[in-house]
């Protein structure tokens, strides 16, 4: 288990309250975007001048079309579709523009907990945090917080682990 | 500490399958809490396992992982395919010197130990590798038995546990049968003990000839047979079907020469050639042949691989044992099970079978390992079940999804029959080569998809369906093969909830239940959204606070003594109490 005891963790004591994620998740989204249209666009026009002659114009609308969407449109839809929140049993996230998704990972069942930084998200002072349970599909990823509160939610989430875990007798705490 | 009761001089040959409920409750010291001594009640009976110990040696050959050795010989093999033969000798026995001398020193530096507590297990020649294993950490222990280890005495064991991904945890290849048994029983010893349900006594010492504990299940050589027949290990078809073909290529072929060769001769003698086609009973007596022989290979392979299978339950531990030439002999302990899956495709269904498979948390045991009950008669299903979960009688009933879910259905199942014909009637225009008599031929047939797929998703409508009690929940969805998902709720790990936009308009929504185990997952496909509000929150709460509910119990939150109370003798509430007195 992560968690040992639950009072040598000092609580933070975030509240229950909905939360956004940090607004500068939106620039590395864009950022991450536009990177990953690169290598797809060279390719795309390549083989649009090549072999689609006149057509290729019509390569460059659509990609182009394509790009901007998810550059410019799509990331501050995705933000504002984007809640997360410390219920009283589970970390549970909502999110998604077109697939609505809810995820809810309860306290009692967290294993592991992964804070992670990529170069973009380390300039723009972001970090995300993996919840891990003892499934392999069932973890929740909170993409983009502000570096500085990562640790916080961290250890609140910790703290309410080792709350969960404390609670039941010996037997049944193996959460597997 | 070491006064308790049960575990007193090692008990000499464990007297007979002692399967003592009036005992399970005498808990000693141990029980009330603290984990007893770690060497004295863990001792299994006749070995003893604290000192680090090496495999039998015969593992230098035995425990040959198959895959690297394949690896490590197919480079030199290809690489001199070319070189005169003996070159290649040379190169490979060079390599198979190597490798005996590496599997000999890998030998000398693998050792494990157990010391009731944590499973140990040191080896690496250049780098060394510790590894410990918590008892409480064991998800399945099997023990497996090749043709060959079986001629020796032999036996491998395998240690499950919940983070193992692709490889098991701990493989122990190969041990004497009787140390295998006897690592696995004081394995067992100790997870009971941790649970706090020491059995005083001898908890059923395991008994390689597989007598102890209770039959759950055996299913008859009948049976076997006819899973192998209507399963998918008649997928062996093709391979056969390849050798048939050939064999009547090769009668056909002299057949073709023969009547050119007489058309030229008549041609030249200037008379009407007629052609004399080939023996076209050969050709039918050729493929029955090949279909009999498919099916025959069918049966042998999955009667030496499922042949006597049985469960049997010893304490709270379900023991599965199968295979004739090869055994495999896992066991999962009931506390420890995730999912059981029931699955019918078309064929069983028909004949009124259904195929159960059981999931622990165990990483490794993919496809091959997995525990599955080869085959059951439908209506043996629920009691099954009743075995495996506590105090569950059955499939729970279940709700069928709002009608909007066949719209859903028709969706999936008509979108991909319409690219395919879109694909075949218009990249012929497009794309020159395409464009050839077969292609012309299969147009039209391709639109008798559209039927046959609606039809499909109508069968897959009706089907899907959901169901929840206050200790199981489940699902069924398929189309030609039907499977139903049963997971103790309080085994649910996490939940996700997906609506697309399509699902929002039809006020749908996708539950996924995640349990513990590589590929784990409950799946409620299209459930109404009320519903599945209401579910996710409930395995939420179950989720956040795994306390079993006991109906029937009046005894308080017993937590595991609730879940494992009287599942058989259908008087749980009354024999605890009975047997604690």
């Amino acid at each position: 288990m992560t968690v040992q005891a639950g009072d040598d963790i000092p609580r933070p004591g975030l509240d229950d309250r909905e939360r956004e994620l940090a607004p500068a998740v939106i620039t590395s989204w864009r950022l991450s975007a536009a990177l990953g249209w690169i290598l797809p666009s060279v390719v795309a026009l390549v083989l649009g001048f090549v072999f689609g002659g006149s057509w290729g114009w019509l390569v460059v609308v659509l990609l182009a079309g394509l790009v901007t969407f998810s550059v410019v449109f799509y990331p501050p839809m995705r933000y504002r579709r984007w809640r997360w929140q410390l219920t009283e049993l589970a970390i549970e996230l909502r999110y998604g523009v077109l697939v609505r998704t809810q995820e809810t990972v309860p306290y009692f069942r967290i294993q592991q907990i992964d804070i992670a930084a990529g170069p973009v998200d380390r300039l723009l002072e972001l970090a995300s945090l993996q919840v891990t349970s003892a499934s392999a599909s069932g973890s929740a990823v909170l993409p983009g917080i502000a570096a500085a509160d990562a640790p916080r939610v961290r250890a609140e989430l910790l703290a309410r682990a080792a709350a969960a875990v404390a609670e039941h007798p010996g037997d049944l705490r193996d959460a597997v | 500490m070491p006064s308790e009761p049960g575990t007193q001089p090692p008990p000499p040959p464990p007297p007979s399958p002692s399967y003592p409920r009036d005992t399970r409750d005498r808990r000693g010291p141990a029980g009330a809490g603290t984990p007893g001594p770690p060497d004295a009640s863990a001792a299994a009976p006749q070995r003893d396992f604290t000192e680090p110990r090496r495999l039998h040696p015969a593992s230098v050959v035995l425990g040959i992982p198959v895959a690297q050795a394949v690896q490590a010989l197919i480079f030199p093999f290809v690489a001199t395919l070319a070189a005169p033969a003996w070159l290649t000798l040379f190169v490979l026995l060079t390599f198979a010197a190597v490798g005996g001398v590496v599997r000999v020193l890998d030998w000398r530096m693998r050792t494990f130990s157990f010391d009731g507590e944590v499973l140990r297990v040191d080896h690496g020649v250049l780098s060394r590798n510790h590894r410990s294993l918590d008892v409480s950490r064991i998800q399945q222990v099997e023990i497996h038995r090749g043709a060959i280890q079986r001629l020796f005495g032999l036996a491998a064991i395998r240690v499950e546990t919940a983070g193992s991904a692709s490889e098991p945890e701990v493989d122990l290849r190969v041990l004497p049968e009787a140390d295998a048994v006897a690592l696995r029983s004081a394995v067992r010893l100790s997870q009971a003990r941790l649970a706090g349900r020491t059995t005083a006594g001898t908890p059923s010492e395991d008994d390689p000839s597989g007598a102890a504990g209770r039959e759950v299940l055996r299913v008859p050589m009948r049976h076997v047979v006819l899973a192998s027949v209507t399963g998918a290990r008649l997928l062996v078809l093709p391979a056969v079907l390849g050798g048939a073909l050939q064999f009547i290529g090769n009668q056909i072929g002299p057949f073709i020469d023969e009547a050119i060769e007489r058309m030229i001769e008549l041609g030249l003698a200037g008379e009407t050639p007629t052609v004399v086609g080939p023996d076209l009973r050969l050709l039918a007596i050729g493929a029955a042949l090949g279909l009999v022989l498919s099916v025959a290979a069918a049966v042998v392979v999955g009667v030496l691989r499922d042949g006597n299978f049985h469960i049997r339950q010893v304490d709270e531990d379900l023991h599965v044992s199968r295979g004739l030439l090869s055994t495999r002999d896992s066991v999962v302990p009931l506390r420890r099970l995730q999912l059981v899956e029931i699955k019918r495709n078309w064929a069983r269904r028909v004949l009124g079978y259904a195929t159960v498979r059981i999931r622990s948390a165990g990483g490794s045991t993919g496809g091959e390992g997995r525990v599955t009950v080869p085959l059951l008669p439908t209506e043996d299903v629920d009691r099954l079940l009743s075995e495996l979960l506590p105090n569950v009688d059955g499939v729970p009933d279940l709700h069928a999804h709002p009608p909007a879910a066949l719209r859903r259905a028709l969706f999936r199942w008509l979108r991909p029959a319409a690219l395919l014909i879109a694909a075949v009637h218009l990249l012929p225009e497009v794309i020159g080569f395409l464009d050839t008599d077969l292609v012309a031929t299969l147009q039209p047939y391709t639109f008798l998809l559209l039927p046959i797929n609606a039809v499909l998703a109508v069968i897959e409508y009706r089907q899907l369906a959901h169901g929840a009690t206050p200790l199981v929940v489940a699902a069924r969805s398929g189309a030609l093969s039907i499977s139903t998902s049963i997971a103790p709720v309080v085994k649910v790990q996490a939940l996700t909830s997906r609506r697309s936009f399509f699902q929002r308009r039809l006020g749908l929504t996708t539950l996924l239940a995640h349990v513990a185990g590589p590929g784990a997952l409950l799946t409620v496909l299209d459930a109404g959204r009320d519903d599945a509000a209401r579910l996710h929150a409930q395995l939420t709460e179950h989720a956040a606070s795994p306390i079993p509910v006991v109906p029937e119990r009046a005894d308080g939150p017993g937590g595991e003594a609730g879940g494992r109370s009287g599942r058989h003798d259908g008087s749980g509430a009354g024999s605890q109490p009975a047997a604690a007195g």
